[in-house]
């Protein structure tokens, strides 16, 4: 009898023939359901083992976390704490790294949480150069770059999180490739990187971009971001040139005039009453009325009244809040607000015409008297509601 | 004759079972690809970072009714208004509870009645009154309580809700549900990164049987050790993480929980509020939202988010979870009457096109079918005709990919964040997955017939009794301000729950 050595990929096929030929002797529906069977066993097996692996990886890497804390956490508050410009060896002695120190990047990885923890501690203590010096120590720079150059989105996105996080040094080159990315959110950190960290006018890609979609959450961080800037002493962006530009998108020009109020612009108010008046989105006119009376420009006031008897309900009551907050007193704004209070049908615009009119001073007051006085027993549950302070009637809705 | 039923019947049962096991490993799939995105993108510490610094974040109102409530209401109400978050308001809905519900909350928050100008947005029983408290601790001022005569389902009470919330989203959940102390972060934070309206936002929600809570809050989220609220919870983990999910990342998910769902204010009182003659009411709501937007033409999303921002106490015997779904059963049974023209209906895009016709034709009809093939198995095995080799490889094929599923579900809450300290944990839901086709799913077709049976015959049916054994406390809770109500790691029992 000979006996014939098979190869690896015969030895494959040997036993797949095998396990055919003992399948087509079962009838049809059987072989479907033992085919059917078998693969949801085989991927079972599978998932339970890659469930096991990635615990225990996870379990391994917090450890990791503990142990660089545990290691790290209060060298590395010694070192941001120095007043002194610290040198690199000076901060490698004191965190007790080895010479010519190298990390895996799970390493790296490891050291951001320790990090973070050290950056919110010691936020308004410690010195910014000895923090860029102790990141670079630690060679995170590098990881971040390496993060960021990875094939993986996520850890391009948590490479952009880490950076904003940890106010880590970045080369701007390496941001700037995903300002135009097809990806969206990663178009969008890159893009929040480069806003929060650019020398120049990192806004300009926002001005640029055709296709901007500017969804509430870049509201917010792009707010933040320029609180930042602000904070650190970086360039602002010309809100009322975001209002002006034509091709600008929609939602950019009411961020920008929110952002004039919320900066204290005022010397941007002209300039927004000159677009009120000719404007016609509801939206962005609100955005303004809401800017100018908080910023309490006085000036508006004539185009708030000629605007208020043609606007909408939504409007009105923006206008009627942003004249209360003007308060100038002229009896003729009094007097139209009692006008519309007796004739609005709107439940929420008369509880905010109510409101500024208990508030208008004197005048305002002996009006708001004279309405209850003569008001029908439909209307008194506005004026109970407006005097009682237990309510804050600004949230009606 | 018998022969060619028993040949039609064999293929109905086969394509069945193949439309059945394709929809979920196409359910797994799409689920796959949204916790993939999740994964990618989101990253939780960081997006509650950038809204708690922000002016711009939005407000929430939270919506909770609340009937014959008095032994947990101050600790839950408590355990609300200690939430993370900037902008928020907890407005409780007395829904003419008989016992002291309403005056322990002005007796804990210091209460006082207030001249509110309430205007009927949607039509509820009588309103009674408001009360704000005079108490200078700020997180009391956030609480609003509603008095209303009871309405007798929680649809009226969370109608009556909806009508004085002051923000554009409100979360509705029950009084004595456990939310996670970032909960709103989360929720909202899908209405602010979608360039669509997102006009209602699910959340995962697990069960709070054997988890261990203080003053209100999870302190360590674990299975319940019991058997039947263990199989709710792998329920549960498997609807939201696949089914819902799955549906919610093709713009078609057709439910957001009442016990945990934030909705958008303005298109709740456009599309008449919630129900109460529904016994499906969160459903019902959904729909007719969606039957709004799209008969005005209005593009809109309905997100779920997969990290569990809500823990409820599930039933905890077969008697009540018997009421339960026997409610469900006939909810269901009743949605389909009322809105049966939105399905296979292209006008309610993918959400009438292929939700409602899925869940028509795959649970609606799924306890039907498989009671029918229960008894044709028992009538071939008395004639003879049964094939057991192909019975039981049928069997084991569909354990196994029971269990498949199980472990996907495992894998999908580890990557989406899990809310188990302990990975071991995970084996609980191992067993319960063992068992489940063999001693739960059985009892659950017979609830849904039960349910069917009730409708179609138009038997009189209560909201029911829920009793409640309450969840586990890690250490007594410490003194309370005044009020005899006790904690919740007390064993307590609701009597007249009509909000159960």
């Amino acid at each position: 009898m000979e006996y014939y050595t098979l190869s690896r990929y015969a030895y494959w096929k040997y036993y797949i023939l095998v396990f055919y030929y003992r399948l087509a002797e079962f009838p049809r529906p059987v072989r479907v359901w033992l085919i059917f069977g078998s693969i949801c066993m085989l991927l079972l097996i599978a998932i339970v083992i890659g469930n096991a692996i990635r615990s225990f990886a996870h379990y391994r890497f917090e450890r990791l976390i503990q142990h660089n804390r545990q290691r790290y956490y209060e060298r590395m508050k010694t070192v941001v704490s120095q007043a002194r410009t610290l040198e690199p060896a000076e901060i490698s002695a004191i965190l007790e790294l080895p010479k010519n120190f190298k990390m895996k990047e799970r390493q790296n990885r490891s050291f951001v949480p320790t990090l973070m923890e050290v950056r919110r501690e010691m936020e308004g203590y410690m010195s910014p150069s000895n923090w860029v010096r102790l990141t670079q120590a630690l060679k995170m720079p590098a990881y971040f770059e390496s993060q960021i150059l990875s094939r993986s989105i996520r850890k391009k996105v948590q490479g952009f999180k880490d950076v904003a996080d940890l106010d880590a040094n970045l080369k701007e080159a390496v941001a700037s490739r995903y300002l135009f990315t097809k990806n969206r959110k990663l178009q969008m950190h890159a893009r929040l990187h480069a806003a929060r960290f650019g020398t120049s006018y990192p806004f300009k890609v926002l001005e640029d971009d055709p296709n901007l979609v500017f969804t509430e959450e870049m509201v917010v961080k792009y707010h933040n971001v320029l609180v930042y800037r602000q904070k650190n002493g970086l360039s602002m962006p010309n809100f009322i040139r975001w209002c002006n530009r034509v091709p600008i998108n929609e939602e950019l020009r009411i961020f920008a005039v929110n952002e004039i109020r919320l900066f204290n612009r005022k010397e941007d108010c002209a300039e927004l009453l000159t677009m009120l008046e000719n404007s016609r989105d509801e939206a962005f006119s609100c955005a303004i009325i809401r800017t100018l009376g908080e910023l309490e420009y006085a000036p508006a006031e004539d185009e708030f009244c000629r605007r208020y008897l043609s606007a909408s309900f939504t409007e009105r009551q923006v206008l009627a809040e942003a004249l209360g907050i003007i308060g100038s007193g002229k009896p003729e704004i009094l007097r139209f607000m009692v006008d519309d209070f007796i004739q609005t049908t709107d439940y929420v615009t008369r509880m905010v015409l109510l409101r500024v009119i208990h508030r208008y001073g004197a005048a305002g007051r002996r009006a708001y008297d004279k309405l209850k006085a003569e008001a029908t027993p439909e209307l008194q549950p506005y004026f109970a509601h407006i005097e009682c302070d237990l309510i804050d009637s600004r949230r009606y809705a | 004759m018998l022969e060619w039923f028993d040949t039609v019947f064999s293929y109905f049962v086969g394509v069945y079972a193949t439309f059945v096991l394709t929809s979920y490993v196409i359910m797994a799939i799409l689920a796959f690809f949204e916790h993939r995105k999740h994964y990618t993108y989101h990253d939780d510490d960081y997006t509650i970072d950038e809204l708690k610094k922000s002016p711009y974040t939005p407000g929430i109102s939270i919506v909770a009714p609340a009937y014959n409530e008095e032994k947990t209401v101050i600790t839950n109400v408590k355990s609300l208004l200690s939430l993370d978050y900037p902008d928020f308001e907890v407005v409780i809905v007395n829904d003419g509870s008989k016992d002291k519900t309403l005056e322990l909350l002005i007796e804990n928050f210091d209460l006082v009645k207030v001249p509110y100008a309430y205007v009927e947005k949607i039509k509820t029983k009588p309103f009674k009154g408001l009360y704000k408290t005079k108490s200078d601790n700020p997180a009391f001022k956030r609480l609003t309580v509603v008095d209303k005569v009871n309405g007798g389902t929680k649809a009226d009470a969370s109608n009556a809700g909806v009508n004085v919330v002051s923000n554009k989203f409100f979360v509705c959940t029950d009084v004595d549900c456990v939310l996670d102390q970032y909960a709103l972060y989360r929720i909202i934070w899908p209405t602010m990164a979608s360039s669509r309206r997102v006009i209602a936002v699910s959340a995962t929600m697990r069960m709070s049987n054997g988890s261990i809570v203080e003053e209100g809050k999870m302190v360590d989220a674990r299975p319940p050790h019991d058997l039947i609220p263990l199989f709710q919870d792998l329920e549960y983990t498997r609807s939201f993480l696949i089914g819902k999910t799955a549906l919610a990342r093709i713009n078609a998910l057709q439910n957001v929980s009442g016990g945990f769902g934030m909705f958008d204010r303005e298109i709740v009182i456009k599309a008449g509020g919630y129900d109460g003659d529904s016994f499906a009411e969160d459903m019902d709501m959904v729909a007719r939202m969606i039957r709004y937007m799209c008969d005005s033409g209005e593009d809109y999303r309905i997100v779920q988010i997969p990290e569990t921002c809500c823990w409820t106490e599930g039933p905890p015997n077969l008697k009540v979870l018997n009421r339960q779904r026997t409610r469900w059963g006939r909810g269901l049974f009743q949605f389909y009457g009322v809105h049966r023209d939105m399905v296979a209906n292209r006008n309610y895009r993918r959400y009438g096109a292929l939700t409602l016709t899925y869940v028509f034709l795959f649970e609606l009809l799924a306890p039907v079918v498989e009671f029918m093939g229960y008894f044709t198995i028992l009538w071939f095995a008395l004639r003879g005709a049964l094939n057991y080799h192909t019975i039981w490889i049928a069997y084991l094929g569909v354990y196994v990919f029971a269990q498949l599923l199980t472990m996907v579900i495992i894998s999908y809450d580890n990557w989406v964040g899990t809310s188990f300290k302990r990975k071991s944990d995970y084996l609980w839901f191992v067993m319960a997955s063992l068992l489940e086709p063999i001693v739960y799913h059985p009892l659950n077709v017979y609830f849904s017939l039960r349910g069917y049976w009730k409708h179609i015959w138009g038997t009189q049916m209560v909201w029911g009794n829920m009793t409640r054994k309450g969840v586990q406390s890690a250490k007594p809770v410490g003194p309370r301000p005044a009020g005899p109500a006790p904690t919740p790691a007390q064993p307590v029992s609701e009597e007249n729950n009509s909000n159960a």
